[in-house]
């Protein structure tokens, strides 16, 4: 399987999305956004609907119209600053509302099925693709190592970050943005059922697994590599969807790591 | 030099008044405590303060620089902060060393001057021996140590501080408010802290503010009638 080049660009994609969902799925678990991976997809399914319904380049509508519910999901975030999960609830439905009416005006005009986007074709990845992915790795890799210090503060407490001097509605858009152009990049590639489950579980995982912030980023880039990988490669040998395989393949592996901690903490009480 | 200068304040939740006719000044050098019954909207005044709430009236002015002319650096501890978020993956030592940050270290390697104050603060709380627990796996009263350690890591110019001893014991509490007032005696920080501990307090305090209920008023609005200066006075010099 590693001599198809279509394998190839696969496992060049799956690795470059393995060095930065656990980062950005991080951020958004201890902001309590973790549905707002889920909410963009969903949006960007819109995006590209607009796109296809407007005949111009869907990558073009999709980050637009990502980046813009981006930035307007942080200001519902404040208004319903202690029920931050309406405004998912209502961006969630209405993006995928607003993308199934865009889709019923195009009828029959859409040149590529909705199906692709849902559930993904890494299998079929261009290599524009692969490269729009690997400047977005750079991007966010360059960002995370200059920024890690006030996105700590920032994800710890809003208030202390503020009180510290710290730019904190700014640096939140700026999150939201970056997040929503990974979304509408990596979409496409694995599918908008599935994009949030490939960011957020690494490093829901790896949180289980390590005690301080930089091994959660390290062990979740292992654990993502790992998870990305295996599920390409058996859903090349069992013939599965590459994006729920990699999908299952995660939460088997927080299954796994679930069990081992409780059972390491009650062999801990049996000690004591 | 005055860090803080709140200028007859008000402020209002929705229409209903809260605070009125507020005014008082913390220098560099002070120790300031606020003081005031349950749901006198202490924090409140705190917020109104650091900026995380706007005055509905009035003005307050926190200073920009210290009394050396640099940047003035705050160093903030909200109210229950030992219920801080318990599965936040950090260790110890990694949020205590958040502390440094402020101090021109977000872009920089911290060195061994900040390690060395890092080090110190934990030592001066007792956690340094826990400097690699996970914080989650931490009691509260340990946690509410760290949030301590942090802060005097930070080295600030300006301590605000929403009631920081709850459960700590009597002995960490009078160690907390020497320390305290060692910094804004000797080091010229300034120093303002809710607590309901005000008797044990008011001989280490240069200035106690008290939030009482209006009279006059409908509303629970909560208002200070002057700044009494303590009876007592313990001096730390050294």
């Amino acid at each position: 399987m590693f001599f198809y080049g279509f394998m190839q660009r696969a496992f060049q994609a799956s690795f470059l999305i393995s060095l930065i969902a656990p980062i950005l799925g991080l951020f958004l678990i201890l902001r309590r956004q973790s549905l707002m991976a889920d909410t963009l997809s969903h949006v960007s399914l819109a995006g590209v609907a607009l796109g296809m319904l407007m005949g111009v380049n869907p990558t073009i509508t999709n980050l637009l119209v990502v980046v813009g519910v981006a930035i307007l999901l942080e200001y519902l975030r404040i208004i319903y600053r202690s029920y931050s999960e309406i405004s998912i609830a209502i961006l969630m439905s209405g993006g995928m509302a607003v993308a199934l009416v865009l889709m019923g005006l195009n009828n029959g005009g859409g040149t590529v099925s909705i199906d692709q986007f849902l559930f993904g074709s890494i299998v079929t990845i261009s290599q524009q693709q692969i490269w729009m992915l690997l400047i977005l790795t750079i991007v966010i890799l360059i960002l995370y190592i200059v920024f890690r210090k006030p996105m700590y503060i920032l994800t710890f407490d809003e208030e202390t970050a503020f009180t510290a001097g710290l730019p904190i509605k700014v640096m939140s858009i700026l999150f939201n943005v970056l997040t929503g152009i990974t979304i509408a990049i990596i979409m496409p590639i694995v599918g908008a059922l599935l994009v949030s489950a490939i960011i957020v579980l690494p490093a829901a995982i790896s949180m289980r697994l390590s005690k301080s912030f930089t091994g959660v980023i390290l062990i979740g880039i292992l654990i993502s590599v790992f998870g990305m990988i295996t599920g390409l490669m058996s859903s090349y040998q069992f013939g599965t969807p590459p994006g729920a395989t990699v999908t299952l393949v995660f939460i088997a592996v927080f299954i796994v790591t679930l069990s081992f901690n409780k059972v390491k903490s009650r062999i801990q009480a049996n000690n004591i | 030099m005055h860090y803080i200068e709140v200028d007859n304040l008000a402020f209002h939740y929705e229409n209903e008044p809260v605070l009125d006719n507020i005014s008082f000044q913390v220098n560099s050098g002070e120790f300031v405590m606020l003081t005031g019954e349950n749901g006198a909207a202490k924090t409140t005044l705190l917020r109104n303060i650091l900026g995380l709430l706007k005055p509905t009236k009035g003005s307050v002015q926190l200073s920009k620089k210290n009394r050396w002319g640099t940047k003035l650096v705050v160093g903030y501890v909200p109210q229950q902060v030992a219920s801080f978020n318990a599965g936040f993956p950090s260790t110890v030592l990694e949020l205590v060393q958040s502390g440094r940050y402020p101090r021109g270290r977000w872009f920089k390697k911290l060195d061994k001057e900040d390690k060395e104050h890092v080090r110190r603060s934990l030592e001066s709380v007792g956690m340094w021996d826990m400097r690699h627990k996970k914080i989650g796996e931490l009691s509260g009263g340990q946690k509410q140590r760290i949030s301590i350690a942090r802060i005097f890591a930070t080295d600030p110019d300006l301590f605000v501080l929403d009631e920081p001893t709850t459960g700590m014991d009597v002995e960490s509490r009078e160690e907390f408010y020497k320390l305290l007032k060692h910094n804004s005696e000797v080091h010229g920080k300034g120093v303002l802290m809710v607590t309901h501990d005000h008797e044990e307090l008011k001989q280490y305090v240069d200035k106690h503010i008290e939030l009482i209920r209006k009279e006059d008023s409908p509303w629970r609005c909560f208002s200070m009638d002057s700044c009494k200066e303590p009876s007592k006075h313990h001096s730390l010099s050294h």
